[in-house]
């Protein structure tokens, strides 16, 4: 029932986006989508574009997929635009790409199809004003959203009869605690992620972030207060040196977190929210129903915030279809089809209104805890040169974490090098 | 050769040899048939405690295994054959002809494989997009042919030029051609250098990621080593899936080259060179 | 008439047509497949050509490589890549004749060693490092299993996040995943050996500390020269096995050259740089090659 209402509703969006094309409705045009690797979920995505052919039968989209992970997506993305591809009209992205690929030009600016970027940005989620427009025009369209969350045994706060710590050093206090009481030595109070990856951008931010404190202003130059940044990642280490955060944080990959959570080997994890699926759902979780999602905490006196992921439609700058593919993508990140998208696949959606949606809340209840998280999430520093901003941070953290470097000269690095680049 | 002296000696350092060479792959074997969350119990199992196939199951199922070991099969074959060819006949030029600049000619040809790939990439894509290539199994081949180009020469001309001229001589008295010498002689007497060559063309071919990542990119032409991370996803690591389609990689190649060398350097043995 | 010299000259062309002949088919997939694109490089190094910048390209001359020259992190690399060299490429070579040597053997059962030997080299590379990295790894690792069983240490040694320990795995992971390279050549040299010189050195009493130095290394010569002409350029170009096992951390502590190019290209987008740091790579490879390219031109 729910779901024909939704297949109407959507139909109805791709009858609106046809009437409104303008360019001749029988023409037959070939649109060719990049559409991300299996986490993208190209399924769900053809299920859309199905819709979209029908109510716009001059269009046939045919879907390409790519690398697994955003690394080799990238290293594909950059060698065929690199080449000036024409093959391919529509790319989906990740949301630290539209600034570096608009950069390059590799990525048609969409205001002639979508309108000025504050109108067209308005109905979004916040972060997107920041992530999708570059230089005053919009560089790709919201696909679905994601965000660092903060999981956590529900059962075990209970047990121990402790609150959602608000700050970091509550979270630190908590963790002892239960590991104390739970007696467990494989017990870890706190899962980060400290390998060199993607997520180590965030690890470095989190802290900085919850003390009120920014990356960069609005012009995209660095404005990096080395004192919080320092006592954020001074904040890691003392949990470390507590036992909260293991010893060996600076290997850690996402799937460590989620495999030791999922194991009941965590109390505390910061993770992606594809990992509440795994919790929940997975047959091998020891954890089904014990797990809690709360805003991350804050350093004392500051607010929380969090780090925004998620996938962006972009029209390819070589694309010989832009129009239609423009119109292709402003049907992408409809509400409808962000509703279709977080009932079917549980992604998160990138409006906010979508997030209390009866149906949405049906299907994915835990959407409504959410909300509060994803609303006060910051887009990852907006850089044309966001490769190198991403390393320098990932690279210095992780060190930093596995104390090779001292935190106080790992953000003096970042400075640095940063300073060049983020002017 | 006579048998060795010290056997004892050598059997132990035989068994070492086997431990090191098997080790990383028995590892893999085991570990496709455990589940993921025993990956994390610690401290951590050496034998599977709950012996499992699902993971073939779900690495055939979640993406087509055997369609990529097919591309990965037809690439490095026909790629590994016009390597040799090439090679051998760029070698026995530089071996046996009377050429000027020979060595820098071999300088030529090694001096193409001194840079890194990766800032070849975007113009190799080009050249195979405005050729109309992209995503057929040429636009793999020829590259991997010029990337093996290099080795196979320069082997193939080590051999050949420790192979005695008076032999090849001989044949053209009796009525051979150049060429014919070529191939009724020298190739035969080179054989255990000609099949090193090929095996380190196919495994070279067989191995290569970048190239086969950008140029063979829809889903039906991809090749082993890009299938295979397709079972990570952004935020995970499979490792027993992975495993178990590393299983299915290894093996055939590993049999493939033990049957053949066997066959070459039995051969080779009976029939080849008495000095 | 005609016909017939054409024949002839077919059936024995000069010594000039035929090597021209020989080497067309080597030379026409070169020109079609790496001229254009090493042309593009050197061409490219001489341009700021920054794509995140959207400025196009700007020529700047000698400027990239000057910058290249007062490069902290192009010189850390280098010097990573250059001591990776300088330890697994003996490194392999003695691992890879032992190899060779116990292969050749005449055990009854050959073939467990010789599919020893070529395992190694048929695991995929990316694989390979992923593996070990796996092996290192602090908590689930292989050898800190050995460790703890064998009741040293309390605390496990977080192998991969130390510069040196780093390094030292790094190593030992190419050694391992090279000598199998280096073994195969070195094996096919061994079967070209004659029999009877080591039957003739046997009458004479030699020993067979004797006949290894004085038959089986000087035979072997080129294909040693041969394996480590590419172990050398494929170790200066040493890229998967770090980049799986430790991304060339902690820090840049184990950043290759070939690393510092990929981020340049792709994670930069700064490809005039990339270009000139990649002519840099070419220069020390021919640099080091020469020599040995060298000895086997004169041997010809």
């Amino acid at each position: 029932m729910q779901r024909r209402n939704l297949m109407k509703a959507l139909a109805l969006a791709a009858g609106m986006a046809a009437a409104a094309g303008t360019t001749a409705a029988f023409a037959q045009t070939a649109l060719r989508v990049f559409s991300g690797g299996a986490n993208q979920r190209p399924d769900l995505m053809r299920k859309l574009f199905d819709q979209y052919q029908a109510a716009n039968p001059g269009v046939k989209i045919e879907i390409e997929t790519g690398g697994a992970t955003s690394e080799l997506q990238r290293q594909y993305l950059s060698t065929v635009l690199n080449a000036k591809d024409s093959a391919i009209d529509i790319y989906m992205i990740d949301i630290v790409n539209p600034a570096q690929y608009f950069g390059a030009g590799w990525l048609e600016p969409l205001n002639a199809y979508v309108g000025n970027p504050a109108d067209a940005m308005k109905p979004y989620l916040p972060v997107y004003l920041q992530s999708n427009v570059v230089d005053g025009k919009v560089a790709a369209m919201p696909g679905f959203a994601d965000a660092m969350f903060m999981y956590y045994r529900k059962d075990l706060l209970d047990k121990y009869k402790i609150a959602e710590p608000k700050t970091w050093d509550e979270l630190a206090a908590a963790s002892k605690k239960i590991q104390a009481g739970e007696g467990n030595p494989n017990l870890q109070g706190l899962s980060i992620q400290g390998a060199p990856i993607e997520g180590a951008v965030c690890t470095f931010l989190l802290p900085y972030w919850s003390q009120g404190k920014e990356f960069n202003d609005a012009s995209g130059k660095l404005t990096l207060d080395k004192a919080a940044a320092v006592k954020g990642l001074n904040q890691w280490l003392a949990m470390v040196d507590s036992g909260v955060i293991k010893r060996n944080v600076a290997e850690v990959k996402t799937p460590d977190t989620v495999n030791e959570f999922k194991a009941g080997q965590v109390v505390f994890a910061i993770n992606w929210g594809f990992a509440w699926d795994r919790f929940q759902v997975d047959n091998d979780s020891t954890v089904k129903g014990k797990v809690g999602v709360m805003p991350l905490p804050a350093m004392a006196g500051g607010k929380s915030a969090t780090c925004v992921g998620g996938w962006q439609w972009a029209v390819s700058a070589f694309s010989k279809n832009k129009a239609e593919a423009a119109k292709l993508v402003k049907f992408m990140s409809t509400p409808a089809a962000s509703k279709f998208l977080a009932v079917e696949g549980s992604l998160l959606p990138v409006y906010q209104s979508v997030y209390t949606d009866p149906d949405v809340v049906k299907a994915v209840p835990w959407f409504k805890d959410a909300s509060n998280v994803v609303i006060a999430g910051k887009s990852r520093p907006l850089s044309k040169d966001y490769g190198q901003v991403s390393d320098v941070v990932r690279t210095t953290t992780s060190a930093v974490l596995a104390r090779t470097k001292k935190p106080d000269d790992g953000v003096g690095e970042i400075q640095s090098r940063l300073a060049r680049v983020m002017r | 050769m006579t048998l060795p002296r010290g056997r004892p000696l050598t059997l132990l350092a035989a068994a070492i040899v086997v431990v090191n060479g098997f080790f990383p792959a028995v590892w893999i074997l085991l570990t496709s048939l455990k589940s993921e969350a025993e990956l994390v119990s610690k401290p951590i199992t050496w034998w599977p405690r709950d012996p499992t196939l699902a993971n073939y199951v779900q690495a055939f199922t979640d993406q087509p295994l055997l369609r990529y070991l097919g591309n990965s099969l037809a690439v490095a074959v026909l790629s590994t054959i016009l390597s040799l060819v090439v090679a051998a006949l760029a070698a026995y030029a530089i071996a046996r002809l009377n050429l000027r600049h020979r060595q820098l000619i071999l300088t030529c040809i090694v001096a193409s494989s001194m840079f890194p790939l990766v800032t070849l990439l975007v113009p190799i894509f080009q050249t195979m997009r405005s050729l109309g290539l992209l995503n057929t199994y040429t636009a793999l081949v020829l590259p991997y042919t010029v990337l093996n180009l290099p080795v196979c020469t320069l082997v193939l001309v080590s051999f050949f030029q420790s192979i005695p001229r008076d032999l090849e001589n001989a044949a053209m008295i009796d009525g051979c051609t150049r060429l014919g010498a070529l191939w009724r002689v020298v190739v035969p007497l080179a054989a255990p250098g000609v099949f090193t060559a090929g095996i380190l063309a196919f495994v070279n071919a067989w191995d290569e990621f970048l190239l086969a990542l950008s140029l063979n990119a829809s889903a039906s032409m991809r090749t082993l080593p890009v299938g295979i991370t397709l079972y990570q996803g952004e935020f995970t690591f499979p490792w027993p899936i992975i495993s178990a389609a590393l299983v299915v990689a290894i093996v055939p190649v590993a049999v493939l080259i033990a049957v053949f060398q066997e066959r070459v350097v039995g051969g080779l043995t009976q029939g080849g060179l008495k000095g | 008439m005609a016909g017939a010299s054409l024949i002839e000259r077919l059936r024995d062309p000069s010594e000039t047509a035929l090597g021209v002949l020989l080497l067309a088919p080597a030379f026409l997939l070169l020109a079609l497949i790496v001229v254009y694109p090493i042309g593009t490089l050197i061409f490219n190094s001489f341009f700021d050509l920054r794509l995140s910048g959207g400025s196009g390209m700007k020529f700047v001359g000698l400027e990239n490589y000057l910058l290249v020259l007062e490069d902290a992190d192009f010189w850390n690399a280098t010097w990573n890549t250059v001591l990776i060299t300088l330890i697994t490429v003996p490194g392999a070579l003695v691992a890879g004749l032992g190899l060779a040597l116990l292969a050749n053997l005449p055990f009854r059962r050959q073939w467990p060693v010789r599919l020893a030997l070529l395992l190694p080299w048929a695991l995929p590379l990316a694989f390979a490092g992923l593996i070990f990295a796996w092996f290192f790894h602090t908590e689930y690792g292989v050898v800190n299993d050995v460790v703890r069983r064998l009741g040293f240490g309390s605390e496990p040694t977080m192998w991969l996040l130390r510069p040196g320990w780093a390094f030292a795995a790094i190593c030992l992971t190419i050694v391992w995943k090279t000598s199998s390279f280096m073994a195969l050549i070195l094996l096919a040299g061994l079967q070209m050996i004659p029999r009877s010189l080591y039957e003739a050195a046997q009458v004479d009493g030699a020993t067979r500390w004797q006949q290894f130095w004085q038959i089986t290394i000087p035979m072997l010569m080129p294909s040693i020269i041969v394996a480590l002409i590419f172990r050398t350029i494929t170790a200066l170009q040493t890229f998967d096995i770090p980049y799986t096992m430790t991304k060339g951390g902690p820090g840049n502590a184990t950043e290759t050259l070939a690393m510092l190019i990929h981020k340049t290209t792709i994670d930069y987008l700064d490809v005039g740089y990339g270009s000139t740091l990649a002519v840099f790579m070419f220069v020390l490879s021919l640099a080091v090659t020469t020599v040995y390219l060298r000895r086997i031109g004169r041997q010809a």
